[in-house]
């Protein structure tokens, strides 16, 4: 049906978009590339010389790096963790009869509107404060000493903050493909005598598992570049106890000027978030043949 | 649902369902609450809840304390520019793409869609320096086009899955009853689209209002969106508290009642058409 003439004048409704990214994609992709292999510190005024791997060899043997590759893992995992397994139960929750499901659905998906700064600075003032925080007042309120959630345990009170932005994502997603399930199939297991556990991991799981693996894979590509939570909250530290791959290069490039250094972090980063796109890509272009 | 269930199961239902609802919810209502308060009582020991003087001084604090509505009029500006501008590009992209397919169709979509996975850390520092080069650091026309780009591919996807919906069928129905291509597309394709526009626009007017990476980084004190302007609130300064709640209130709500509208798109959207 496509005639020449019409076909000619896709490929250039098609082409502002393709230019733009392609810029985008490109253009800095290779300036970070190139700025990597350089000793380059805005600091220091002279000559921008080539030095190879150095900035590399410098960053992977920083022990802040370290410390920063497990963050994020323990960042992107945690949060996981908490957002699937309470996404599952909440979706299977709010798939039930009720009253007022609609409303509750609302309450439900709430917090995924929040802008991150303003969780974080509600989150880090008006509930973990040691002194002023809700948290402190309740703790007081049993008779036990209240706890200072973000010098004590930094990390493990951002994943709090991050999986309470995300736990609607994953709540959302889980009960649209819940709500695709066959309920005849579940009424004749039930028939045929399987109990509500059975009938939860025989046929409720599986069919899930396919939007898990979305939520799973989308989620790990936003978590992998959490970044006001933490710059708001802890500024990355005590130390670097709160400091993922994000943080460090922000650090590295904006605050200690040091665009080599930065850039062969970022590159790393890049590397880190292809291997997570690479299983995504494959997932949504099979379902772009279906 | 046919299946028939008794009266007190669906109460228990509703009750444990309302119950993690509104722990879930509580710390949004809680900062709504606080905004009401004076800083006083916003730290009180034991908190009260319904029973204080409201108050509204807290709003006018914060436009006092750094004209609050430019920060607000600089998120809108932004959201809503990169958006129109997104949509300026992608309409035309994602239309040629779902009427006229051909071999690369697909090739071109999922190019697109890696594009959003580059972590933005990892081309930080050259746009940072590109802006700072080209004088765009701190203004809104640099937050429009960044922001443009990184939901490009989003909004590229939206609209083609809801193009794709669109039957050509009728196109050559109306073809046939001999309409001419500019009737066609103003009779026929734009009233079945704009749904599809419409939805594509509010979630990512929701994405740029949110964005978090960029906004803070590209910007200081002149083209700061809400999201940069509540990120001043971390250093505290005094008892702030209320204030704090009553900027993130103004913040927060107008988005917040956006997205209860876009709770369909915003699965579409966000998973590229993986789960419907």
């Amino acid at each position: 049906m496509a005639t020449q003439h019409s076909k000619a004048a896709a490929r250039l409704m098609i082409a502002p978009a393709v230019i733009v990214l392609l810029l985008w994609m490109i253009v800095p992709l290779v300036l970070t590339l190139y700025f990597s292999t350089l000793r380059y510190n805005l600091l220091m005024p002279g000559g921008t010389p080539f030095v190879g791997m150095e900035n590399y060899q410098y960053f992977f043997t920083d022990p802040a790096f370290t410390t920063a590759l497990v963050n994020t893992l323990l960042l992107v995992g945690g949060v996981l963790l908490i957002t699937i397994i309470g996404g599952t139960l909440l979706a299977l929750l709010l798939d039930q009869p009720m009253f007022g499901q609609g409303i509750v659905r609302l309450l439900v998906i709430a917090p995924f509107f929040v802008m991150p700064t303003v969780s974080a600075l509600v989150w880090k003032n008006m509930f973990m404060n040691p002194v002023n925080g809700l948290f402190a007042h309740l703790a007081r309120l049993i008779g036990i000493q209240p706890f200072d959630f973000l010098a004590v345990a930094p990390l493990a009170s951002i994943i709090l903050i991050v999986a309470w932005q995300w736990l609607p994502f994953a709540t959302l997603i889980l009960l649209t493909a819940m709500q695709s399930l066959d309920s005849e199939q579940i009424e004749a297991a039930e028939m045929d005598g399987a109990g509500a556990l059975s009938r939860f991991f025989y046929i409720v799981v599986p069919h899930l598992s396919r939007a898990a693996t979305v939520v799973i894979l989308i989620q790990t590509i936003f978590l992998l570049s959490i970044f006001a939570e933490i710059l708001v909250t802890t500024a990355g530290g005590p130390g670097v106890a709160s400091t993922n791959l994000t943080y460090l290069v922000y650090i590295q490039s904006l605050l200690q000027f040091d665009v080599g250094l930065g850039s062969a972090g970022g590159v790393v980063a890049i590397i880190l978030a292809n291997i997570v796109a690479i299983f995504l890509m494959r997932m949504i272009g099979k379902n772009l043949d279906a | 649902m046919a299946r028939s269930v008794t009266r007190s199961r669906k109460i228990v239902n509703t009750t444990i369902a309302w119950a993690i609802g509104l722990i879930i919810f509580f710390p949004i209502l809680w900062t709504v609450l606080t905004s009401f308060k004076t800083e006083a009582e916003a730290i009180s020991s034991p908190p009260s809840f319904l029973f204080f003087d409201w108050t509204f001084q807290n709003y006018e604090a914060v436009q006092e304390r750094s004209n609050y509505f430019r920060h607000f009029w600089n998120s809108v500006v932004i959201s809503v520019g990169s958006t129109i501008l997104g949509l300026a590009i992608a309409v035309p992209a994602a239309w040629a793409m779902a009427f006229v397919p051909g071999k690369q169709t697909k090739n071109i979509l999922m190019w697109m869609l890696s594009t959003k996975m580059l972590p933005a850390v990892g081309v930080l520092v050259p746009i940072y320096l590109l802006f700072r080069d080209m004088g765009l650091l701190d203004t809104r026309t640099g937050l429009v086009a960044v922001l443009m780009l990184i939901n490009l591919p989003i909004i590229v996807w939206m609209l083609y899955t809801y193009f794709k919906e669109i039957p050509g069928e009728i196109l050559e129905a109306a073809r046939m009853d001999g309409a001419t291509l500019r009737s066609e597309v103003t009779y026929v394709l734009l009233p079945m689209a704009v749904p599809g526009i419409a939805s594509t626009m509010l979630l990512n007017i929701i994405l740029a209002w949110n964005e978090a990476f960029w906004t803070l980084n590209l910007t200081a004190a002149n083209a700061a969106p809400l999201t940069a302007f509540i990120a001043s609130y971390s250093s505290p300064e005094g008892l702030f508290y209320a204030k704090l709640s009553a900027a993130s209130t103004m913040a927060i709500a107008p988005i917040l009642i956006m997205g209860w509208f876009s709770q369909k798109q915003l699965v579409r959207g966000l998973t590229f058409g993986a789960v419907k």
